[in-house]
């Protein structure tokens, strides 16, 4: 678990000028988050928030869900939340985003991450003055239907990233993963092995093998050799690619559309549900766990049966126990 | 002397250049930029009559009968690779020595014409494979498919290499994909047609080409020709000399119209104006073609520049009689060839496939590749679909698109997502989660109408279950599936392509959450 105590968050106007948008639980809610962090405060920096009728909050969230907004926006605010990007990019530094683009299809079918909520990041990047932002996955589909179809290379493109193909092995270097069951090396993309930082940004599906493919199962498209997962016990192989060294700054997990049922690929817009919503944490199982329990509302999904995220616990890749967290829930 | 400016010349190499490169282009192109080419491939004569357009194949025969066989030097794209590799087999020649190398050679017409009704009378007996070997379009698209693109890829994939050193993404990397007995009978083809060109000019065209013979049949009625100017013409032979036809006789100041290909090199050579491309009428009496000529002075050279020609393709024959590997997958029938979607049966696609290759070619998943001996030698050479590197993508109809044979038939998306080209067979003893009892699922992953499904198995693990109405046999199963020496899942080739079961299409139903759930 990580606590960033630099990160500060500013209520505005919380005694007075409350928006009217905010609701009466959440405003309780803030209220007394605000007052427990109030607490802890120094006393100089508290009589600066109060001459300027500010609280600060010196505790970034630890995982953050929004929703009832567009994707771009959903962002936003969960980056403002967090401390904003400036947090986890610095200038001059080069950025992979790793979105699902798995499939040939259509964002409405939600086989593949929000192109709108990947353009909004590369321009959030490209702000906090990245140098360079690169998009790739490794596709299960015909990689250049899935880059065109998906909207994703267009969303990049237009953002000012750079997306880069991800079909051949020459593309990959080999890595060593000590910390892994199984899976002990893996071929990783160059793209990412050379970068300074990482987002993982998966779509929330269920998932045919995997039970659910989320934060951890989108690991999949940074290897090249795919088949050894499904060889080699699938749930522990997606647990021990996280285990790489170089973990993403943020896992971002899109359920603007999410897939019921059908998954990965999906059989028509039956299978899928707009439900305007976005999870986004440092920790890669308390995401994936948090996404679970957001699914279970939807369609049945026992959290047992996705195990790469118990066992992903238990190689202390993140916690699982949502209760220990300091998640932030925001509407739209 | 002066000069000419032969215009038509320089109209004749200027089209042939553009349609040479923009048909090669359509072949060794894989980044999807070259499609709008393919009616080039659409125009060739022989798949026009095979996929029955009858509008193309009146035009091209009104072409011709209006200004002779102008397709043999810009249409044909094997002729015009000939006319190249003439050039080249020529560079170092003197230009003196360049411009007179020909004599006048009797026409083979015996030959010719008994050739071409074999190929008819063979074909309506149901096999095509004489088209298949002399057809000019399809030995380019041979040739362009199994020689050209591969050294493409391969110049693609070293500057793709420079540049990734400069970290620069701007070319991606393509896997080089050739069949070897493909290869060895494209190269044997290329390096034939070169000897040929380079000793006898266009005498592939004038004795083999079915495509020749027919238009011939045409153009020796043609109402624009090369004609001697009889006041003009000093009888120098310059024109004969460079006339790789070989279809101009100088002493008797006779034009064998159904040789010429009009490539107006003739014009070129006579410094007098003493060859003159106009108006003939094609009924006169005095026909300049088809008179039995007295003098064959190349007769003996002639027959034996046809039996080397042929010597040489037969002779590579034997070559191709490389074994595939025939051991693997004893369990799994994979005797018959999986046809590609809208290909209907194997007896319509022997029938119409000539086998050009450019499903091969533009197939962007490289699932279709050409057979070797697989399925016995009268598949050698054409397209089936095989899913060791990948699997035929749900929303892609480019292979029905492009085949200008109608081999394969044009296919709709939603027609093509119903075509099953085969079966997926599922074997659950060899199956990971049977083997191993870890999840997979893979092939379910893959499966674009669920025909194969996660149910309930141990525990919280779900096995694959089949059903087979529903499969279209893209393979993506097949492709995926992880298990080793020999996959859980395979599709089984059908001999008449069948249509799958609409996929039910369930209610969107509406789901409304206002609370995280956690």
């Amino acid at each position: 678990m990580r606590f960033t105590m630099k990160a500060v968050f500013v209520f505005r106007g919380l005694f007075n000028n409350t928006p009217k948008t905010m609701k009466r639980r959440d405003f309780l809610k803030s209220g007394v988050m605000a007052g427990v962090a109030a607490s802890t405060l120094s006393f100089s920096k508290l009589d600066a928030a109060l001459s300027k009728n500010e609280v600060l909050v010196e505790e970034a969230p630890d995982l953050v869900a929004v929703m009832g907004g567009e994707p771009d926006v959903m962002l936003q605010k969960a980056l403002e939340s967090l401390g904003g990007i400036g947090k986890y990019v610095k200038k001059g530094q080069s950025v992979v985003i790793k979105p699902n683009i798995g499939w040939d299809k259509t964002p409405e079918l939600a086989a593949n991450t929000n192109p709108k909520l990947v353009a909004e990041l590369v321009k959030q990047c490209f702000a906090a003055g990245a140098k360079k932002v690169t998009v790739f996955d490794h596709t299960c589909n015909e990689w250049k239907q899935c880059y065109t179809n998906s909207g994703i290379e267009k969303a990049v493109k237009d953002a000012g990233g750079t997306i880069v193909p991800g079909n051949d092995e020459v593309y990959y270097s080999e890595v060593k993963l000590p910390n892994a069951v199984k899976m002990k090396e893996a071929k990783i993309h160059k793209a990412l092995i050379d970068a300074d930082v990482w987002f993982n940004v998966p779509v929330l599906k269920n998932h045919g093998g995997a039970k659910m493919t989320i934060a951890m199962k989108n690991y999949m498209g940074i290897v090249w050799d795919r088949g050894y997962f499904h060889q080699n016990d699938l749930q522990q192989c997606i647990a021990d690619a996280c285990t790489w060294s170089k973990k993403p700054v943020l896992n971002i997990v899109d359920a603007y559309r999410v897939m019921r049922q059908n998954g990965p690929q999906g059989k028509s817009a039956a299978d899928v549900s707009e439900l305007k919503t976005l999870i986004v944490s440092p920790d890669i199982v308390a995401v994936d766990a948090a996404a679970v329990k957001f699914f279970n509302q939807v369609q049945k999904m026992d959290m047992d049966a996705v195990s790469h995220i118990g066992t992903g616990a238990k190689m202390k890749l993140g916690t699982q126990d949502l209760d220990k967290l300091n998640i932030k829930r925001i509407r739209i | 002397m002066k000069k000419r400016i032969n215009i038509l010349k320089i109209m004749r190499v200027l089209l042939a250049l553009f349609v040479f490169a923009a048909i090669t282009f359509l072949f060794i192109d894989f980044t999807g930029k070259s499609d709008h080419f393919s009616w080039l491939a659409h125009m060739q004569l022989i798949p026009a009559i095979l996929a029955g357009m009858g509008g193309i194949v009146i035009v091209l025969l009104l072409l011709t009968f209006l200004f002779g066989r102008i397709y043999c030097s810009v249409i044909c794209p094997f002729g015009i690779l000939q006319d190249i590799l003439e050039r080249i087999t020529t560079f170092r020649m003197k230009k003196k020595k360049r411009k007179t190398r020909y004599r006048y050679a009797k026409p083979q017409n015996k030959l010719r014409y008994i050739l071409l009704a074999a190929i008819v009378i063979l074909f309506f007996a149901g096999t095509t494979r004489p088209l298949l070997l002399l057809d000019p379009y399809s030995n380019f698209g041979r040739i362009a498919t199994n020689i050209f693109a591969p050294v493409y890829v391969g110049l693609n994939n070293l500057a793709e290499f420079i540049l990734l050193k400069f970290n620069n993404y701007s070319l991606y990397h393509q896997r080089v994909y050739a069949v070897l007995s493909s290869v060895l009978f494209s190269a044997a083809v290329f390096i034939a047609i070169g000897i040929a060109v380079h000793m006898r000019g266009r005498i592939f065209c004038n004795t083999l080409c079915p495509t020749g013979a027919i238009l011939s049949l045409v153009s020796r009625y043609s109402i624009f020709r090369l004609s001697f100017d009889k006041e003009a013409c000093n009888q120098c032979g310059l024109c004969e000399k460079g006339c790789k036809a070989q279809c101009i006789d100088s002493k008797e100041k006779s034009i064998d119209a159904s040789r010429c290909v009009d490539c107006f090199n003739c014009i070129s050579a006579c410094s007098k104006g003493g060859m003159q491309y106009r108006f003939v009428n094609p009924f006169s009496k005095k026909k300049s073609v088809g008179k039995v000529e007295k003098k064959a002075p190349e007769k003996a050279n002639s027959r034996r520049a046809f039996i080397a020609t042929s010597a040489t393709i037969a002779g590579t024959l034997p070559l191709l009689s490389v074994k595939g590997a025939d051991k693997e997958k004893e369990l799994i029938d994979h005797s018959k060839p999986i046809l590609p979607p809208g290909a209907i049966s194997r007896k319509h696609f022997d029938k119409n496939c000539t086998a050009c290759h450019l499903c091969v070619a533009k197939c962007p998943n490289h699932v279709i590749k050409p057979a070797t001996f697989q399925f016995g030698a009268g598949y050698l050479l054409k397209p089936h679909i095989t899913y060791e590197h990948g699997f035929c993508n749900y929303e892609c109809t480019i292979c029905s698109e492009v085949c200008p044979n109608h081999a394969i038939e044009p296919l709709t998306k939603e027609e093509k997502k119903l075509v099953q080209v085969g079966i997926a067979e599922f074997i659950k003893e060899l199956c990971i989660v049977y083997t191993e009892g870890t999840d997979c699922g893979a092939c379910s992953e893959h499966c674009p109408t669920q025909a194969v499904h996660m149910v309930p198995y141990e525990g919280t693990l779900t096995i694959p279950k089949m059903e087979q109405e529903l499969c279209i046999g893209c393979g993506g199963c097949e492709y995926i599936c992880p298990a080793r020496p020999v996959r859980a899942i395979n599709v089984i080739a059908k001999e008449v392509q069948g249509t799958a079961k609409v996929p039910v299409v369930e209610e969107h139903k509406e789901v409304e959450v206002d609370d995280f759930g956690f």
